[in-house]
This record gives structure tokens, C-alpha cells and sequence, in this order.
């Protein structure tokens, strides 16, 4: 009975919502005010698979609710990274009957990493994709090491699948953690003698503490890794990329192409590949889904504005923002690079990660000026000044302001925006694009 | 002039963008006409610290702490000889609790300290830890100044006789005390963040002062333009309301 009230109730509030053309996780929030355990109420018919880790969750999730769909299947998924408690529960009560069973043939949900123990023994979950492990605030996250060992204790009893990015010692330990699952892997399987020195999580073997070597580093501490004491390390994968070619990639006999050739694009790409197989998925609808999947805001989210290409791109920790500086590494022509950094809660308070993220990559000639806003403004530029940059370094206080400088240059602009400043900055420059 | 510096363990203890510290070290040296020579120290390395004029060494999560400490621990008589020979210490977090006498960490395994000080850190109870902005008021070398820095720690040091600094917003050593740190006119030890130095360049100019000196009789550092690290330092003590002039 009570569940019926609630369903009602956050079913009006959805209703209400929409009219005001509004979303949110409010309706969420009402369900669990008034039934705590909602969740375990609801009747699941079909499987349940949630996408977790640093970064890539969203970008994955949404491919992998694409894939679904060109194959003719129904999804529940909480598209616009409304991923935690609230907003999963907001997403389940918009697919729910009155009677509380779910109507679609799958549920995808992306969760948060620090949302998933609670919320993993609350749902019949059948996978569980596991992306990476990245320092990212530090101050929300806790310790990384904290982190993983609270869903390693949420998933000790799991009996369903578990989808990992092999090449990640720090994902890999929980197919250790959940004995009775059944445990799929994807990664890289390519050549490649760059040493990294970024920062790197993976110096040392997660199960018995030794130096963990790597035969190929892809990025930060992904690569083919293994321990020489305990030998941990790369299993056999089940799904790889054995040939990159600019913007397309091979697995096995058949080629793949991705709009953003970055290789973090590409791990999650495998993820979904890897989803596909081990639900008969044909490629072919996962390689549809990737050219026609809707990019998640400010993921390489391109923009017209007079002429000029505006790259909108979220950096939140050093490892993605490590791979977004690389893309703007690689342009062609002079540009500038407008810089949006918050640190409300969502951002993360505590702004230190920018000096671990590589920014001399973008600190040279061809960048002609790197205007600073957002609340940590002068953080943000004097990373720039200790980095060693000498062009045109300019203080905005507010975004408006720093996106009007921005357009006067005449010239490509990179903007590289923290999650808050994402939406205003976003508004701003969509108001004036074509 | 030439300023010798040593990193300690960079690539283990490096959270929180502590290389930001050096950075800000390195160009205000070059800035001034002054070589920066660094040199870093990992587990095992042969290296004299002895022979430099600041030694350097971050922060890293209790896993980190753990592993460094036994190398650590065989560098006790080195590191007395450099202290000995009026080389500047300058450590963040971890390396300032492990000077002291122990670390007991948030499960409960205690960690002997090197016991250069009487200083000792508890990790609090509940995996309570002290975490946001913070500013300190902070006498040094006849100067009072306010230092702005962000502290993430869970450690709770008590007993220290000679703090950094008094809390005007923030935490500090622990969450009662109202004193941050450590300092004793030839080592700094903090649990700021942020990183330090670039939003306190009078403080990043001390600490270079105070580490040339080793060699250097009185050396003289020429001011640098500071605007926008001054404007970065009065932004946090806006954030956290309190007066410029306090």
C-alpha cells in the first residue's frame, strides 16, 4: 500500500515537473522520504547492470542504453548522469507502474562510485561494468584506497556478472573481491613504450603491496600491468583493441569508428562491446549506437560562435583532464583556452588536483590566452604562471565576461569548465552559437 | 647563489598537488637569477641530504605512509647530520607527522616516527578528518602574516610546542587546539595544502631565504611581482571572511 502511495506521489511530482519543462531528482527524494527501501520494493523482470568508476560512466552508460535500443530493446537509464541516490531512484519511478514493476527490457544505470555500496545490495543487479579508478576530489572520494575497499565490501556476496577494464590494476582487484561472480574484461592490446609520468595510482600491486610492473602504459596507470611476486595481473581479455588507426579502432576482424578519437573514448567503447557480447548484442548495433549516440554535455561538446569552433570540455580530476589537455595539445592553429574553475561540493572543494594535472602541455606559443574564471579564478591562473606560461594570461570574474573576451580573439577556443560552471558557461555559450 | 634542493619520495608522496610547492620554489629562484638544482630521493636511493639546502617531502595516503617508512626510518642519522649541518626542512603532511614521535592510522596500526620532536598524531576517531579552507596567522622571521592553504587530514597531532601558526578559520594541528603545525626557525612542518606556496609567496621567499642562508651569508632576495599571488591569498580570506588587515 505504501508503496503505491509513493509511486503515486513521485510519479504527480515527475508530472509536475515536466509541465514546468523541469528535471531533477526531487521526485527521488520523495519516494525515499517516504519509503526508504523503494528500491528493493519494485518488481525487476529483466537485468539490472550499473555502470560505475571515475571516469567515463556517463559516456559508457549512455552507449550501452544506445546499443540496447538499436537492437529494439526498451531501456531505463538515467541519461543525464543523475547518479545518486536520488537520481536513481527518480529515473526508477518514471519506468515503474502504479503496481511497482518496471516496464522496460533492460535498466542501465550509471551510479556514483561513492553511492554504489549502499545502493548495489538494494537492487537484483545481473552486471556490473567497472570503468577506472582515478584520484578525483580527494576531498569528497576520501582516499582512493577507502574507496575501492568499500565496494569491494558491498559486492563480497555478488553472484552476477562483472565487466572490468582489465588494464586497471585497481578495478581488476575486485574480480578477487566477489569469489562467486562471474567475471568478463576488456582493454588494450597494443604495443606502446611511452612511459607515463602522470599521476599514477598503480605504483604498487593492490593485492600484495610490491612494485607492479607494466609491459605497456596507455594512460595514467592503464596499461598491461603484473606483479612479479604475487602475480597479479592483465587476464586474457575477452574483448581488446588490437589496432588503433586515428579515429578507428580494431577488435578482432571488425573496425570501429568513434567522433572523439581519444583513448579514453575508446575504453569505453570496449565497455560496450564487452556488454554486447555477453548479451548477444550484434557489433553491428554497438557500432550504430557509437556514431549515433548524443555526446554527454561538455564531453568534447562542440559549438559555432562567429565562425569559430568552440570545444567545451569537463574536467573534474587529473587523469580526465590529463586526456583532454592531450586533445588540446594536438590543434593545429593558434587558439585560446578559456578556464571555468568552481569549488562548490560537486567540483570539489579543494582545488589542489589542477598542479596534478599536466597543463604544460598547453602552456606554449600556440596558445595565445588562457582567461581564468569561476570562483578559484586566481588558483587557475596561478597554475598557469607557475607552469611557466608567458602569453596573454587574463582574471575574468564572471563567465559572461570571460566568455565576451574569449569571442574578441577571433580565434578556436578551448573551454575547460569544472561541473558547476559547466551549465551556466554552457547556457552562455549556446545562447550566442549557431 | 644556487639553492640545492632534494624532493623526498616524489613519486610516492605527491597527493594533493604538492609538486606545486616546488614549482613555485624553482621559479621564484630562476626568476631572481638564482640556479635551482633538484635532485629527488625514492626508497633506496644513495643520496647524502646533508649536502642540500632544503629538503622537501608531501603528503601521501596512510597505504604510502606505511610503505616509506622503514627507507625512511635507515636515513634517521643522514637526516640528523643535515639538521646537524643547518639544512631547511620543509614538510607537508605525512613528512611533518613522521618527524614526530608515532602515527596510528584510521585501522589502528601505530607507525614509530623518526622522534625528532615530542609531537604525536592520532587519526581521528570515526575516520573523522579535517577537511576544507584554511587560514593560520603566522610569525616568522620578525614578520606576521596570514597564510591561506586547504587541509585534508585525518591525523590529529598534539603536543606541539613551537606551531606554525594560531587558526584564525579552519582546523589546524586538531580540531580543538587553534594552532597549525610546526616550526622551529629551520624545520616547517604543515598540514596545508593547496598547494602552499603559491598563494603565500612571503612564505615561499622565507623559506628560500632561510635555505640559502646555510651557504650564504644573508642573502637578499629582490621583490617580485606579486599581484596576482596576493590577489589569489586576499580571494581566500574573502571566501572565509576575515579582514585583510587581521
Amino acid at each position: 500500500m505504501m508503496r503505491t502511495i509513493t509511486i503515486i506521489l513521485s510519479k504527480l511530482s515527475l508530472y509536475i515537473l515536466s509541465i514546468l519543462n523541469k528535471g531533477g531528482s526531487f521526485p527521488g527524494k520523495i519516494a525515499l522520504t517516504l519509503c526508504p527501501n523503494i528500491l528493493q520494493k519494485l518488481v525487476y523482470h529483466q537485468s539490472v547492470i550499473l555502470v560505475t568508476g571515475t571516469n567515463g560512466k556517463t559516456s559508457t552508460a549512455n552507449m550501452i542504453a544506445e546499443a540496447c535500443m538499436v537492437a529494439g530493446k526498451s531501456v531505463a537509464i538515467n541519461t543525464k548522469g543523475d547518479n545518486l541516490r536520488n537520481g536513481i531512484t527518480t529515473t526508477l519511478m518514471k519506468y515503474t507502474t502504479f503496481f511497482g514493476r518496471i516496464k522496460t527490457d533492460i535498466i542501465v544505470l550509471e551510479v556514483d562510485e561513492l553511492t554504489l555500496p549502499s545502493i548495489f545490495p538494494q537492487l537484483p543487479v545481473s552486471s556490473l561494468v567497472v570503468t577506472n579508478f582515478f584520484r578525483d576530489q580527494l576531498d569528497r572520494a576520501k582516499e582512493m584506497e577507502q574507496l575501492i575497499q568499500g565496494i569491494e565490501k558491498s559486492i563480497h556476496h555478488y553472484e552476477g556478472n562483472l565487466l572490468l577494464n582489465g588494464n586497471d590494476p585497481n578495478v581488476m582487484r575486485l574480480a578477487k573481491a566477489a569469489p562467486s561472480a562471474t567475471t568478463y574484461t576488456y582493454g588494450m592490446n597494443i604495443d606502446m613504450e611511452d612511459k607515463v609520468e602522470e599521476t599514477n595510482e598503480g605504483k604498487f600491486c593492490p593485492i600484495c603491496g610490491s612494485f607492479l610492473q607494466y609491459t605497456s602504459h596507455y594512460y595514467s596507470h592503464v596499461g598491461r600491468f603484473h606483479c612479479e611476486d604475487c602475480l597479479f595481473a592483465t587476464p586474457n581479455l575477452d574483448i581488446s583493441i588490437h589496432k588503433i588507426d586515428e579515429d578507428t579502432f580494431v577488435v578482432g576482424e571488425e573496425s570501429f569508428t568513434v567522433s572523439n578519437p581519444a583513448l579514453y573514448t575508446m575504453y569505453n567503447c570496449l565497455a560496450v562491446l564487452l556488454f554486447a557480447k555477453v548479451y548477444d548484442i550484434p557489433f553491428d548495433c554497438v557500432r550504430q549506437a557509437f556514431l549515433q549516440v548524443k555526446t554527454p554535455m561538455g564531453r568534447n561538446e562542440k559549438f559555432i560562435i562567429q565562425d569559430q569552433p568552440w570545444v567545451m570540455n569537463l574536467i573534474k580530476n587529473p587523469t580526465g583532464a590529463n586526456e583532454v589537455l592531450k586533445q588540446v595539445e594536438k590543434a593545429q592553429e593558434d587558439n585560446i583556452v578559456i578556464f571555468a574553475l568552481n569549488d562548490n561540493a560537486q567540483d570539489g572543494t579543494d582545488v589542489s588536483w589542477i598542479y596534478d594535472s599536466d597543463f604544460e602541455r598547453i602552456l606554449h606559443k600556440q596558445t595565445k590566452a588562457i582567461i581564468c574564471c569561476g570562483q578559484r579564478a586566481h588558483d587557475a591562473a596561478l597554475r598557469m604562471k607557475y607552469g611557466g606560461y608567458d602569453g596573454e594570461l587574463i582574471l575574468c570574474e564572471k563567465l559572461q565576461d570571460a566568455f565576451e573576451k574569449g569571442m574578441s580573439y577571433h580565434q578556436p577556443v578551448y573551454v575547460l569548465t569544472t561541473y558547476t560552471a559547466m551549465l551556466p558557461m554552457r547556457t552562455i555559450i549556446r545562447r550566442e552559437s549557431i | 647563489m644556487k639553492l640545492k634542493v632534494c624532493w623526498m619520495y616524489h613519486d610516492i608522496m605527491d597527493l594533493y598537488g604538492d609538486r606545486g610547492n616546488i614549482m613555485v620554489l624553482k621559479k621564484r629562484c630562476l626568476d631572481r637569477g638564482i640556479d635551482f638544482d633538484m635532485q629527488t630521493c625514492g626508497i633506496g636511493d644513495e643520496v647524502d641530504l646533508s649536502t642540500f639546502d632544503l629538503v622537501f617531502f608531501g603528503g601521501g595516503a596512510d597505504r604510502e605512509q606505511g610503505l616509506i617508512i622503514e627507507d625512511l626510518k635507515k636515513r634517521k642519522e643522514n637526516i640528523q647530520q643535515a639538521l646537524d649541518q643547518q639544512t631547511f626542512f620543509f614538510l607537508v603532511c605525512g613528512g611533518y607527522q613522521l618527524f614526530g614521535k608515532y602515527y596510528v592510522d584510521a585501522n589502528g596500526n601505530k607507525i614509530e616516527g623518526l622522534g625528532f620532536f615530542d609531537y604525536e598524531t592520532t587519526a581521528g576517531l570515526n575516520k573523522e578528518r579535517c577537511i576544507g579552507n584554511i587560514v593560520i596567522e603566522c610569525e616568522m622571521e620578525e614578520e606576521c602574516f596570514l597564510v591561506v592553504g586547504f587541509e585534508n587530514h585525518g591525523g590529529q597531532t598534539k603536543h606541539v610546542q613551537t606551531p606554525f601558526g594560531h587558526v584564525l578559520a579552519g582546523y589546524g594541528n586538531d580540531v580543538s587546539s587553534k594552532k597549525e603545525g610546526f616550526y622551529n626557525g629551520q624545520v616547517l612542518g604543515t598540514y596545508l595544502h593547496g598547494p602552499l606556496l603559491p598563494k603565500n609567496p612571503k612564505l615561499a621567499d622565507i623559506i628560500i631565504k632561510k635555505s640559502l642562508s646555510k651557504r650564504y651569508e644573508s642573502p637578499q632576495l629582490e621583490a617580485l611581482d606579486d599581484t596576482l599571488e596576493i590577489a589569489a591569498n586576499h580571494s581566500i580570506l574573502k571566501k572565509l571572511n576575515i579582514s585583510v588587515d587581521s
